[in-house]
């Protein structure tokens, strides 16, 4: 908490971003410290791979917080999302407390008490108790429908009702980050609960620096080859677009390999780390090929 | 409503509240409690430098990148606009926004739009309100107008199609029954008690789909909503493999998101052009087991066959390969826009050719046809 208090302005953000190697531009840093000043959910849309889930990452690094994450897939419900009986110890429970001249009522609380919950991680986050969390809800657009309207009470109230416990109110209100890669459409309701930003691939500048945080040691003329490549392979049409984490995942594995440059030997020992598909590489061969 | 500008407010807060205003008389969705976050923002020392108000307010008050542009447009207009600029042509600064209209602009050039002379024919269908009358309205005999406003009902059923199909999956899953004699020998590591107990029915599996869309000449006026209508499905299908062939077979599953779908359109309209000599069902078929079938054709997946059936290849070719496909899938449902027309009998060669390896053969002229899908679709499944 102590660090969103001091902060004054969204710069302070940038530069503390970018002091722990996540370069990021005026407007998600300014959506970042709205997301603190208001306490309001924020969406980060974008493709696969520009460094969304980083930025909740580098979010609870600053505020010196941890990080509870959810990631959402098809089919998660509220036992894996929130809660759940943890239904083996209850039984021993119940055993245990055989010969013991409880009455009925006073057994079942034991049972249903705290010590049999198992928290997930929505209701982990609202329950910590010394210093408001980052709650990561990553790839919200594989979840269900369902789920998707189950959040929108969360959000809004940031409290969760158990039937047995009844409702549990949050001590602290989480800093929550939901990310998407628009594989389907969010509902208008959600949306509007959240502040939004959309991060796109980074420019070639931009591109060029994030690696540079990532990878100190590499030098200038190969990353300029890599970014520009990099940068090219986006604009064609391929099965998977590279995202950012796979030029950093390129740019290294040519270091590794001791490449000082891109050529035609580098491009086909290393072209799995930046191209997922034997079609996208054989294009991408294709073309340097042509250049040569 | 009055358009009021920057300039004409006299305070911050009444400049945000304007600026909300003007937003929204534009398209943008903006309530009351978008304003009061950027009031809020603008609390939070926001103010200092343009740069960073300007990120806050988009952040509060776009949903969409699509309307990020829009916004853009619409800030510069409303902070930057000079009185001075302004005479002669005050309150009449427009903007046209560029979100939601994209889809009209497919429609014009995938030639739904060049149908003047039986616009009338289409007018003139008796129905309930104009919503009910476009649904039944043949997808061909549209003009533009109301082809983009089919277009809109026609997202909004097919998104509340899929997120029915996907309740009753779901419902389905409860219904396997339990297996006691698993679930009793488990029990004997807790003692007897049954702590874990299995099902005799597995988590069933997706069921997959293939689908092969027509996009020859003859189908052009319906490939716009056909493909949409693909589109949606993906949603529910998550395994889907689509095609698309008229002369040749193009695979077009990776492109077939929702967002990319103008360019996929646009591809396959030029493409369609060029390939105006026909269609050759057979040979796209049998280019499809050999390429595509060994990958595909297992686990019997779902195929469905968009087409008119109007065939200037090979027949024989094309009765066997839908015969090898039928064998290796569950279910072919083959959807024909011709067999809406009164009196249609499947005379066509290739129709002919095809029938005998169709398990469910249905017509797809207009909206509602196609929801009628979901049915066979639920019942395969």
């Amino acid at each position: 908490m102590k660090q969103a208090v001091d902060l004054k302005h969204p710069s302070a953000l940038v530069s503390f971003l970018s002091e722990h190697k996540y370069v990021a531009d005026e407007d998600l840093a300014t959506s970042l410290y709205l997301l603190l000043k208001l306490n309001k959910p924020l969406l980060l849309e974008g493709p696969p791979g520009v460094g969304k889930t980083e930025a909740a990452l580098v979010l609870s690094q600053f505020l010196g917080t941890n990080l509870i994450r959810l990631q959402c897939y098809e089919g998660l419900d509220v036992n894996a999302a929130v809660y759940e009986w943890n239904y083996q110890k209850q039984l021993l429970g119940i055993r245990m407390q055989e010969g013991s001249d409880k009455s009925a009522a006073e057994k079942e609380k034991i049972i249903f008490s705290d010590d049999y919950l198992l928290k997930r991680p929505l209701l982990q986050a609202i329950t910590q108790a010394d210093k408001a969390p980052v709650l990561l809800i990553d790839e919200l657009d594989r979840s269900d429908e369902e789920f998707e309207a189950f959040l929108l009470e969360l959000l809004s109230a940031f409290q969760i009702t158990i039937p047995e416990l009844g409702t549990i109110k949050a001590v602290q209100k989480p800093y929550v980050i939901l990310t998407s890669n628009r594989t389907r459409e969010l509902s208008d309701a959600l949306k509007r609960r959240c502040l939004y930003h959309w991060i796109d691939y980074p420019g070639l500048e931009k591109e060029m620096s994030i690696v540079r945080r990532r990878l100190p040691g590499v030098e200038n003329n190969l990353l300029e080859q890599v970014v520009d490549y990099v940068q090219r392979f986006r604009s064609m049409k391929l099965a998977k677009t590279p995202g950012v984490s796979e030029t950093i995942d390129w740019a290294e594995s040519l270091m590794a390999l001791g490449y000082r440059e891109v050529n035609r030997q580098a491009m086909q020992q290393t072209a799995g780390s930046i191209l997922k598909s034997a079609e996208d590489i054989s294009l991408a061969l294709a073309m340097v090929n042509e250049e040569d | 409503m009055e358009k009021v500008q920057a300039f004409q407010t006299r305070s911050l807060s009444e400049g945000i509240v304007a600026f909300a205003q003007f937003a929204r008389s534009h398209g943008m969705n903006i309530g009351v409690q978008e304003t009061q976050d950027a009031l809020m923002a603008a609390d939070a020392g926001l103010l200092k430098e343009r740069t960073f108000f300007r990120a806050a307010l988009k952040s509060i008050f776009c949903h969409a990148p699509e309307e990020m542009l829009v916004f853009d447009r619409l800030f510069s207009l409303f902070w930057d606009t000079n009185p001075i600029d302004l005479n002669g042509r005050k309150g009449k600064s427009t903007i046209q926004g560029s979100f939601n209209k994209k889809s009209t602009a497919s429609v014009v050039m995938l030639g739904v739009g060049q149908t003047g002379a039986q616009e009338e024919e289409a007018k003139n269908v008796s129905g309930a309100n104009a919503a009910e009358r476009l649904k039944k309205t043949d997808l061909s005999l549209l003009n533009t107008m109301e082809a983009a406003e089919l277009d809109e009902i026609a997202r909004k059923l097919f998104r509340q199609m899929v997120v029915r199909m996907r309740r009753r999956m779901k419902q389905d899953l409860k219904s396997g029954r339990i297996n006691l004699r698993r679930t009793i020998r488990k029990s004997l590591s807790t003692g007897g008690e049954p702590v874990d107990l299995f099902y005799r029915m597995q988590t069933p599996r997706k069921q997959r789909l293939i689908v092969l869309l027509d996009v020859s000449g003859s189908m052009d006026k319906y490939s716009f909503f056909l493909l949409r209508f693909i589109c949606t499905l993906k949603e529910h299908f998550r395994q889907l493999e689509a095609f698309v062939f008229s002369t040749s077979l193009k695979r077009i599953t990776k492109a077939l998101q929702l967002q990319h779908l103008d360019e996929v359109l646009k591809q396959v309209g030029t493409e369609a052009d060029n390939w105006s000599s026909g269609t050759k069902i057979g040979e796209c078929l049998q280019e499809f087991t050999e390429k595509y079938g060994k990958r595909m054709l297992n686990g019997s997946p779902l195929v469905l066959v968009l087409s008119d059936g109007l065939d200037t290849g090979d027949i024989t070719l094309l009765g066997k390969s839908l015969q090898h496909i039928h064998r290796r899938a569950k279910r072919v449902i083959w959807l024909n826009p011709l067999k809406g027309m009164k009196d249609y009998q499947p005379l066509a060669r290739g129709m002919q050719a095809a029938l005998p390896s169709i398990d469910d053969f249905s017509s797809a002229h207009n909206l509602e046809s196609l929801l009628e899908l979901e049915k066979i679709l639920m019942h395969a499944g």
